[in-house]
């Protein structure tokens, strides 16, 4: 076998890479054509319908005909769509990873966005107008809050030594409810347009790459940190065997309340993403997000019962859900089914993730014997 | 060789022609604010006879994309809109969760050609070239003064309000208690919200009135608790509840005699209105004479039950 496909084939996320480009293979196929208005940019920077004038004289307006799956603005929706769950599974994964769970996270990034939208309107047009001040306040405040209610996780789990899947789901409620007290049930908007101007910055074909770069930066981030630092050595370590982790020097309680600031930090940025896109927040947001960055990390190969995963294959693993659930929209399925197929394929993720072990486990058993 | 040769051109031939004589295909998007809400089912069957109408009476192949979250969720709404947009889709009717959180949206739709309606919940500053539905403050109007009516103006009220960043809602909440100053004899005893689910909705009224017993009066601005079949434990006439919409599972109360009126909204007309006011916009490039179409609430009382319900053997998912 050639050396960059043994590469490949040994590289731990291959085979999530190889199922997205058998989806999107699938999708190039069968999705069929859509017909779509040309723009062109104009002198001043913004964007104008082209026409085409035919033999009476008449203008209409000039289309093109693309994939409906492989072109540019579809593909740059897909990772806008896939970016918000995929940041907080690197932070969910780094806590899976060292036999945790976080079920606050949704609760965190409606706080963080809330909050953060507050202050930000307090500055906005119709409040001090003052819009560098109100973004930099809002910002701090978006990401001082996700980052307060990690360490209010974190100090809990480790203070009282309570199972963390208890206490992040009593901070789900917390963490909501203060949403909802603070906004009395209000949608928050009247931002200073320089956030949004700068999360929804567009390419010359009007593709919005930030949540991309964002997500593309979180991912190096926790990739570099779970397997280039010692830090991240210490969170296998104490998913795979917390006693021996104990015994072995590593402070676990440290490192416990490391995990839920960072998972508390990326459910942060993800609100503060969704605001400069979205432009608005309320406290209902973020529902059942915790089980969509669950569902990313297991199917991204995440072992819920710690030691196992990888920055990089939970957000392919939230990639490869977006996808089925975009191609749910573009290959026209009824709706209905969606869950149905989404959790079918959770299922079967974990069943391939559970026979991968089992194999890897038999071939080292006959190598030792 | 030739002979096939000829086969094959007449089978283009016929091929070609029968393609240009296939009907023009219109993909209507519609995004409801949830899938568990019987309302919005409604809507989706109006939506899809209205295709069906309007198919064949312009000649052409309309369908229906159906793409609404299952609990609420402005976000996943927006990007609903974005993937309809992608995926080809020549007009939207959306039933807003969060209007500030959809008002881009729909703007990108309108600025990218395609036309947007909405439907029970509105997004104002958007684009939208049209919004149908109930006046939501005069709804609230309408259900306290329905209700004052049957207390004989007097009592204590509690409103129930479901979502409390739905600002339909916000604004039926409005209407009820600004039409309760006008009877000095009936006090508001608070505003209760609820998850939109109808056992969340029948356990609230239960705890409230565990907790409230000298309540007489319900208002509820939505019909949630009434989808189930017990929710309210009292003797018919002891305590008045009005409550909007009618849908099959609330008419029971209304023959029971523990709700005096229901206000019906017309549900499968926001499918089936919104579908007409896209296709006369992307066919005929016609536009509604008004940006606000207004559809009146329906009072069905005990003498009209019968008749308003046979409505629903043709609203319903079939």
């Amino acid at each position: 076998m050639s050396s960059p496909l043994r590469s490949l084939l040994k590289f731990q996320e291959s085979g999530l890479l190889l199922v997205i480009l058998a989806l999107g293979l699938l999708l190039t196929v069968f999705s069929g054509t859509v017909r779509t208005p040309l723009f062109e940019r104009t002198a001043d920077g913004g964007r104008q319908r082209v026409f085409t004038v035919n033999a009476e004289g008449e203008r209409t307006p000039a289309f093109v005909e693309k994939n409906k799956f492989l072109n540019a603005q579809n593909l740059a929706q897909l990772a806008k769509d896939t970016s918000f769950t995929a940041i907080m599974a690197v932070g969910m994964a780094v806590v899976i990873i060292a036999g945790g769970i976080d079920l606050s996270v949704g609760s965190i990034y409606a706080l963080a966005s809330v909050l953060g939208a507050m202050v930000m309107r307090h500055y906005g047009p119709e409040g001090l107008n003052s819009p560098a001040l109100g973004i930099t306040l809002g910002v701090a405040t978006c990401l001082g809050t996700s980052l307060l209610c990690g360490l209010f996780n974190g100090g809990l789990i480790v203070a009282l030594r309570v199972h963390p899947f208890i206490i992040t789901l009593g901070a789900m409620a917390i963490l909501r409810g203060i949403a909802f007290v603070v906004t009395k049930g209000q949608s928050v908007g009247g931002f200073p347009a320089g956030l949004r101007d700068f999360v929804r910055l567009e390419t010359g074909d009007g593709l919005s790459f930030v949540p991309l770069a964002a997500m593309v930066l979180v991912t190096i981030a926790g990739w570099i940190f779970l397997s280039r630092l010692a830090a991240g050595r210490r969170v296998y370590a104490i998913g795979g065997n917390e006693l021996a982790a104990r015994f072995s020097g590593i402070r676990v309680e440290r490192v416990k309340l490391g995990i839920y600031l960072l998972s508390g930090l990326t459910a942060g940025i993800a609100a503060l993403l969704s605001l400069g896109y979205y432009g608005a927040a309320t406290s209902g947001d973020g529902q059942g997000y915790e089980l969509n960055v669950i569902a990313a990390a297991v199917v991204g190969g995440a072992s819920l019962s710690g030691g196992r995963g990888s920055a990089l294959g939970v957000v392919l693993g939230a990639l490869i859900i977006q996808m089925i659930s975009s191609g749910i929209v573009i290959l026209g399925i009824d709706q209905n089914y969606s869950q149905i197929i989404i959790g079918t394929v959770v299922i079967a993720a974990v069943v391939l993730d559970n026979f991968n072990t089992w194999l890897a486990k038999k071939r080292l058993t006959a190598k030792a014997g | 060789m030739k002979k096939l040769l000829l086969t094959l051109a007449a089978g283009l031939t016929v091929g070609a022609a029968l393609a240009s004589a296939a009907p023009r295909i219109i993909t209507i998007g519609v995004v409801a604010k949830s899938q568990g809400n019987p309302v919005f089912q409604a809507a989706r069957v109006g939506a899809q006879d209205a295709a069906k109408e309007l198919s064949a009476k312009h000649g052409l192949d309309i369908r229906i994309d159906w793409r609404t979250p299952n609990e609420e969720d402005a976000q996943k709404q927006a990007e609903a809109i974005e993937q309809l947009v992608l995926a080809g889709a020549e007009g939207l009717a959306v039933s807003c969760s969060d209007a500030n959180k959809l008002t881009d949206a729909i703007n990108r739709a309108v600025d990218n050609g395609v036309p947007v309606a909405t439907f029970d919940s509105d997004a104002p500053a958007s684009k939208r070239f049209v919004t149908y539905g109930i006046d939501d403050h005069s709804c609230g109007v309408q259900t306290m003064a329905e209700l004052a009516k049957a207390m004989n103006g007097k009592g204590v009220v509690a409103i129930l309000a479901g979502n409390p960043n739905a600002p339909n809602l916000q604004k039926r909440v409005q209407g009820v208690r600004d039409e309760a100053k006008k009877y000095p004899g009936i006090t508001i005893r608070d505003t209760y919200y609820h998850k939109e689910t109808p056992q969340d909705s029948a356990a609230k009224v239960e705890q409230v009135m565990q907790a409230n017993p000298d309540i007489t009066g319900w208002a509820m601005i939505g019909g949630w608790p009434l989808f189930t079949e017990n929710a309210l434990n009292w003797q018919p006439g002891t305590v008045q509840c009005v409550s909007v919409d009618a849908l099959p599972a609330q008419l029971a109360y209304i023959r029971s005699g523990h709700v005096p009126v229901l206000l019906a909204q017309q549900c499968y007309e926001w499918g089936h209105r919104s579908v007409e006011l896209l296709i006369e916009k992307i066919v005929e490039k016609k536009n509604p004479p008004a940006v606000k179409e207004i559809s009146a609430l329906i009072p069905v009382t005990k003498d009209t039950v019968d008749e308003f319900a046979k409505n629903w053997a043709k609203w319903l998912p079939r």
